[in-house]
């Protein structure tokens, strides 16, 4: 009787391992299909419209995203939106670590300081860039991409790079740091040579978040950018012109620059964890 | 001891950059926009008087505040969804997947596009949902139907569809992360102590992941609520959102009238916020338990 009773659990729990798993892969395949789709469609003949059938396989729609002139030329936005990434990136690391490590400090008012940068992730896009737009043009400051859009792009990444950092210090043990510490290193040297390496990951991470989120962001940038368009604004342009496989090709392009960013960034996350493990004796 | 003292004024000065900033960019142009709602008169500027004309205005008008409502539920509908959905795969990830091969693999396939670009993932739904559409080629090839499905595209549930594929790794991230962190001793107890295994779920798993529950749901609510891009890709100009009048106000110079939903938009999520906080204790979130 018990011995049953065990094998019908082992058979019910079995039973939902292969109900929700099913359910996991079919969400995947939801999840994948579009992207695929339009990474498949962008590879379509001359004469091919936005949907199948493809007549024909060809580069043809990334020549034309290649030559394009004025109206819809892709390039310049690339090149400002990967600056605008990179310079993201960068202010992200450095304000989070710094703000980060205030935080260790317990200094008075830091919960309020933890709050805020909450509300940096939870006010919605669209009210920080309408409101930012607002007050740009009360104060007469003139609209543009490398100016007005980043300030409004880091308050966005920002965040992200915190609450990663600060999850990394939850776990830090600071007795490595005390007993450079108490061996004479300056409080300087030991944040260089001790914690800086140590909490590197997370600070890759923070650098990932800076990137892809500005790379991608849409909302802020809307209201914040001038005449000079960052790429999600451009792609955004031309899908209210036209719905081409162009737009396919240059999110097809976007895509795989995005997930190459990911892949770096992970291969480089997993040669430090390798090189940072205990060796075995 | 540790490279930074404890209410050091060097821990003061290391926040500052960053609270000015946020302060500069976030706050004050939330707090201005509440301002700028309250402006009377026909000039827009500072000197204007105050007064709340632009919300009796908004509320006055039944369409918008028709709109209003089909937002909320809008976004409570794709909450249920994500949630539901979300806690199945986190479940099915981290406690039925054994080889943590397949794990990695699974769950990269499932966070990866979470580094793309939402909205070429909201345009790439278009082909999809069209009347010549793939899902519409794949019916009728099944012959599930004869004629194309005019519905999906440009609809609220091909709106849905596309916001359910954007925002399930949302709902599924911290539930992940809180299930990784249930101690398997606490099951097994529970187990030995001849607890069915539903209740083993109910009354063990299912509250020491709540938290992760909440913050995905919250997560979801917020972006859902403020997701404009989605509705204008696959909804077409047919379908509007709370966020997208923020929008159409700003593009017609209206800017009082934009205000004003931006302030609603503001409201509704702090109280989805603030109710949220109440269950759980973000801050201790990372840290060891």
């Amino acid at each position: 009787m018990k011995f049953a009773l065990l094998g019908d659990w082992k058979f019910r729990s079995a039973l939902t391992g292969w109900g929700l798993g099913t359910l996991t892969v079919v969400f995947l395949v939801y999840q994948w299909m579009p992207i695929l789709t339009l990474g498949l469609l962008s590879f379509a003949g001359p004469t091919g419209g936005t949907t199948f059938p493809m007549n024909g396989v060809s580069l043809h729609w990334y020549e034309e995203l290649w030559k394009a002139t004025v109206m819809n030329d892709f390039k310049p936005p690339l090149v400002r939106s990967s600056l605008l990434a990179a310079a993201c990136a960068i202010t992200t690391v450095v304000l989070s670590v710094m703000s980060a490590q205030a935080m260790r400090g317990k200094f008075r008012g830091n919960d309020w300081f933890f709050y805020l940068m909450l509300l940096g992730i939870m006010a919605p896009g669209i009210l920080v860039g309408f409101g930012f737009a607002i007050l740009m043009r009360l104060l007469d400051v003139e609209l543009a991409w490398n100016t007005t859009t980043f300030l409004v792009q880091v308050s966005w990444t920002l965040p992200f790079g915190f609450l990663t950092m600060l999850a990394v210090f939850n776990r830090f043990d600071s007795r490595v740091e005390e007993a450079a510490l108490t061996l004479g290193a300056s409080r300087l040297t030991t944040f260089r040579r001790i914690t800086l390496p140590l909490i590197m990951p997370g600070v890759i991470g923070a650098g990932l978040f800076g990137f892809s989120l500005s790379y991608d962001e849409y909302p802020r940038s809307m209201f914040t950018t001038g005449p000079d368009q960052t790429l999600p604004l451009a792609v955004m342009a031309q899908l209210d012109r036209q719905l081409t496989p162009e737009i396919y090709a240059i999110g097809t392009t976007t895509t795989v620059f995005s997930l190459i960013a990911v892949l770096l960034c992970t291969s480089a996350l997993w040669a430090m964890r390798r090189s940072t493990a205990p060796r075995k004796a | 001891m540790s490279t930074i003292r404890v209410r050091s004024a060097a821990s003061y000065w290391l926040a500052v950059p960053a609270a000015v900033w946020m302060l500069g960019v976030v706050v004050v142009p939330i707090a201005l926009l509440a301002w700028v709602s309250l402006w009377g008169g026909r000039t827009f500027s500072p000197a204007s008087p105050l007064t709340v004309d632009n919300y009796t205005k908004f509320f006055a008008n039944k369409t918008y505040l028709q709109l209003a409502l089909s937002t909320v539920g809008h976004t409570a509908l794709l909450m249920v969804i994500t949630g539901v959905l979300g806690y199945c795969i986190a479940y099915f990830l981290t406690m039925k997947v054994k080889s943590p091969a397949w794990r990695l693999i699974l769950f990269l396939a499932f966070i990866v596009p979470f580094w793309t670009s939402t909205l070429i993932r909201g345009i790439a739904w278009v082909p999809f949902l069209g009347v010549n559409g793939v899902l519409n080629q794949a019916l009728m090839f099944t012959g599930a139907t004869r004629t194309p499905i005019e519905a999906f595209l440009y609809s609220v549930f091909g709106i849905s569809m596309a916001q359910v594929s954007l925002y399930t790794m949302m709902a599924a991230g911290p539930v992940i992360y809180m299930l990784n962190a249930v101690a398997p001793q606490l099951r097994e107890a529970a187990m030995t102590l001849k607890a069915p295994p539903l209740v083993v779920f109910w009354r063990i798993v299912f509250p020491l992941t709540l938290p992760g529950v909440v913050i995905g749901q919250v997560l979801v609510f917020l972006n859902v609520m403020a997701d404009f891009a989605t509705v204008a890709t696959v909804g077409g100009n047919k379908h509007a959102m709370l966020s997208n009048l923020v929008l159409l106000f700003y593009e017609g110079s209206q800017h009082r009238a934009a205000s004003v939903v931006a302030v609603l938009l503001m409201i509704c999520m702090l109280i989805g916020v603030v109710a949220a906080m109440k269950v759980v204790d973000i801050r201790r979130l990372g840290a060891d338990r």
